[in-house]
């Protein structure tokens, strides 16, 4: 998952990348409003956790630019007074929850937990298809009621292909949305990702739950559970 | 005197009345001569006619023969008008035979003079005459003339009875116009005070919520006035605003380095002794920032605010909290007139109507109600949800002072701050079970 942290006071961007890297989130931040529009418009983003009160572009404006641009990623707004007025204006011109500053490292990983997991169509924290259950607040997975013992980016992976279900996601897509920008990206290491994957969850091979598409990506195909 | 109109119609009333006391004494006054003096030029005029008919009697005294009387009335019984002639000495030497009671004291006018008496129930005019009797009958000797007083004495009630009816149809006419002056005058106060009255209206009906400015157009001699109070309305209204913006940026620059610090207390990387030093006073700073700029940011209750459509805001919120909310996607319905108004600033209704909708949300299982409507001068607003309702406790999270982070997150933050705004606004908020079967939140508010 990648996150955009768009917010005007250093030490708190650093402090909500932080947060989210912890988390396992590729991070990128942006201290202005304009750079932090740019951004949100030109990246990958999974999730944008933009600051209300920001220099050169407000919040309100760049959300509006988001969404107007027909970006779909959720939004989650950050403001300084429990203002109720400028939490509907931001909600109102895209955002999809707020976080009252000052607020808890906690409080703002569950949000964006559930604001990630709700863009994929899940209601609930566990995902479950099948045997397969990923627990996002935990960030562990069960196969069968047995804890299955991932890798950090094993999770990622799985997380990502689990939200994007039946949708046939690149090798370059998931590169995109997993590592940071210094990170060394190199596609083969997803070829191994997917198959310790394959070999983690489905060591019998009768599931079959990620499916290769030939020079196209990997889509889940598990049916989530009902 | 406190009302303008009745000044101005106990002035007019006043200077109507003296007015027509003066017209009318001075009318009666102008009558009453005019009417003498034809009472005097008719009696003047029998004087002539009696002398005229003057004949020598014994020892060529004058005396008027009874067939010559110049007015039959004279030799008439009780018919008002006679005639009496003095000597010199003032005898009465000739009567006009219906004469009857006391002579009058007459004084004597010099010869060719009159003098003209008013009594309580008659008047009198004499006229000095020196008069000789006819020489033509005396052969040898030519008579002395000899001086003589003529006198007319008429009955008044004739004078009275036209003055009686002089007089009535003067006070009835003059009675009449100053009525219908008066009333004139007060047509005419209340057309020119109209505008005054229709200014007061419209001041009232922004007092009340119904319109946010004065929107009539008024005399030239009103119209600095009703724009000086646009101005002034508008002016406060602006500086509400301003005031909120500041505001804004103060919460904006305390709220994000106290972010960091809170961010330090959790900072499982920092050193523990540190964090647990630092948890109870970064506690307390972010409770009194709350709470210092929640009460500063309090408009209350304002004269002149803005009136707020409910409906419109109220729908607004729930759009915003379908989307927080929107793993539960709750169901929102509004009971009020949609033309509904409230009287209390825009902001202070957000955030209350905010955080117990938010309330509600975060705590329901489905359905959210939300009514509002005005009764005894009270704008009630309810808030309603199906949940678990409130703990037996919760009356405490209407207390000032109570620790927000003893309480469940999120819920009694927002109680605390309603309650706190519900105070500005001299009202009442009550918390109860709702026939969905959650929490309830009753709120009056004063406005």
């Amino acid at each position: 998952m990648r996150a955009l942290v768009i917010e005007d006071d250093p030490q708190l961007r650093a402090q909500v990348s932080q947060y989210l890297t912890e988390e396992g989130y590729a991070v990128d931040s942006a201290g202005d409003g304009d750079e932090g529009q740019f951004m949100a418009l030109e990246y990958p983003i999974d999730l944008a956790v933009i600051d209300l009160g920001l220099p050169k572009t407000p919040g309100i404006a760049i959300i509006k630019a988001v969404r107007k641009a027909g970006r779909k990623f959720p939004i989650l707004i950050l403001t300084a007074r429990d203002g109720w007025q400028s939490k509907v204006e931001g909600l109102e011109a895209g955002a999809d929850d707020y976080l009252v500053k000052p607020f808890h490292r906690e409080e703002l990983l569950a949000r964006a937990r559930a604001l990630v997991r709700r863009s994929g169509g899940w209601s609930q924290s566990l995902l479950e298809c099948g045997p397969i259950v990923l627990d996002t607040t935990a960030r562990n997975v069960n196969l069968s009621g047995k804890p299955v013992e991932l890798t950090a980016y094993e999770y990622r992976v799985l997380e990502y292909l689990v939200l994007h279900a039946g949708e046939v996601v690149s090798k370059s897509t998931l590169t995109e949305h997993l590592y940071n920008e210094d990170e060394e990206r190199d596609s083969n290491v997803i070829e191994v990702f997917v198959r310790r994957l394959r070999t983690k969850l489905d060591p019998d091979s009768t599931l079959n739950p990620i499916t290769t598409l030939r020079g196209s990506g990997y889509r889940w195909d598990l049916p989530r559970n009902p | 005197m406190r009302s303008l109109r009745a000044r101005l119609l106990l002035a007019a009333t006043l200077v109507l009345l003296v007015f027509m006391m003066l017209t009318g004494a001075g009318l009666e006054q102008a009558f009453r001569s005019s009417a003498q003096q034809g009472q005097r030029d008719k009696m003047q005029a029998l004087v002539y006619a009696l002398l005229g008919a003057a004949d020598a009697g014994e020892n060529d005294v004058l005396t008027i023969p009874a067939n010559a009387l110049p007015d039959p009335r004279l030799s008439r019984v009780q018919s008002g008008l006679a005639a009496l002639i003095f000597d010199a000495k003032g005898k009465v030497i000739w009567r006009s035979s219906n004469f009857e009671g006391q002579v009058p004291d007459l004084v004597a006018p010099k010869v060719g003079d009159t003098q003209f008496t008013e009594y309580d129930d008659q008047f009198a005019l004499s006229y000095g005459v020196s008069w000789a009797a006819d020489s033509s009958a005396h052969l040898f000797t030519t008579p002395k003339p000899r001086r003589y007083t003529v006198a007319v004495l008429e009955d008044k009630t004739p004078y009275r009875s036209q003055l009686g009816v002089f007089r009535r149809t003067l006070w009835i006419s003059l009675g009449f116009a100053v009525s219908a002056l008066l009333l004139l005058q007060l047509l005419v106060l209340r057309w020119g005070l109209a505008p005054l009255q229709r200014l007061a209206k419209e001041l009232r009906r922004i007092e009340s919520g119904e319109q946010a400015s004065i929107e009539s157009t008024y005399p030239d001699e009103l119209m600095p006035l009703a724009s000086g109070l646009n101005t002034m309305l508008q002016g406060e209204r602006n500086q509400q605003s301003r005031y909120r913006n500041a505001l804004d940026d103060l919460a904006h620059s305390l709220k994000t380095p106290l972010a960091v610090l809170r961010g330090l207390v959790d900072d499982k990387a920092a050193d523990p002794a540190l964090r647990e030093r630092l948890r109870d006073p970064v506690g307390r700073i972010q409770e009194i920032t709350d709470h210092q700029l929640r009460k500063a940011a309090t408009a209350g209750r304002r004269s002149f605010a803005e009136p707020v459509r409910l409906r419109p805001l109220v729908e607004k919120i729930s759009g915003a909290l379908a989307k927080v909310y929107a793993d539960k996607q709750p169901e929102f319905s509004f009971d009020m007139d949609d033309r509904l108004r409230a009287r209390a600033d825009e902001g202070d209704l957000y955030e209350m109507l905010g955080n117990l909708m938010d309330n509600a949300g975060k705590w329901c299982k489905k359905r959210i109600r939300v009514s509002a409507r005005y009764a005894e001068r009270k704008l009630h607003l309810c808030v309603e949800d199906d949940g678990p309702g409130f703990p037996a406790e919760a009356d405490q999270l209407l207390q000032r002072g109570m620790r927000a982070d003893s309480l469940t997150p999120g819920q009694g933050i927002g109680l605390g701050a309603v309650a706190e705004m519900v105070r500005a606004y001299d009202g009442s908020i009550a918390l109860g079970r709702s026939e969905l079967g959650g929490g309830k939140v009753d709120v009056a508010l004063s406005v």
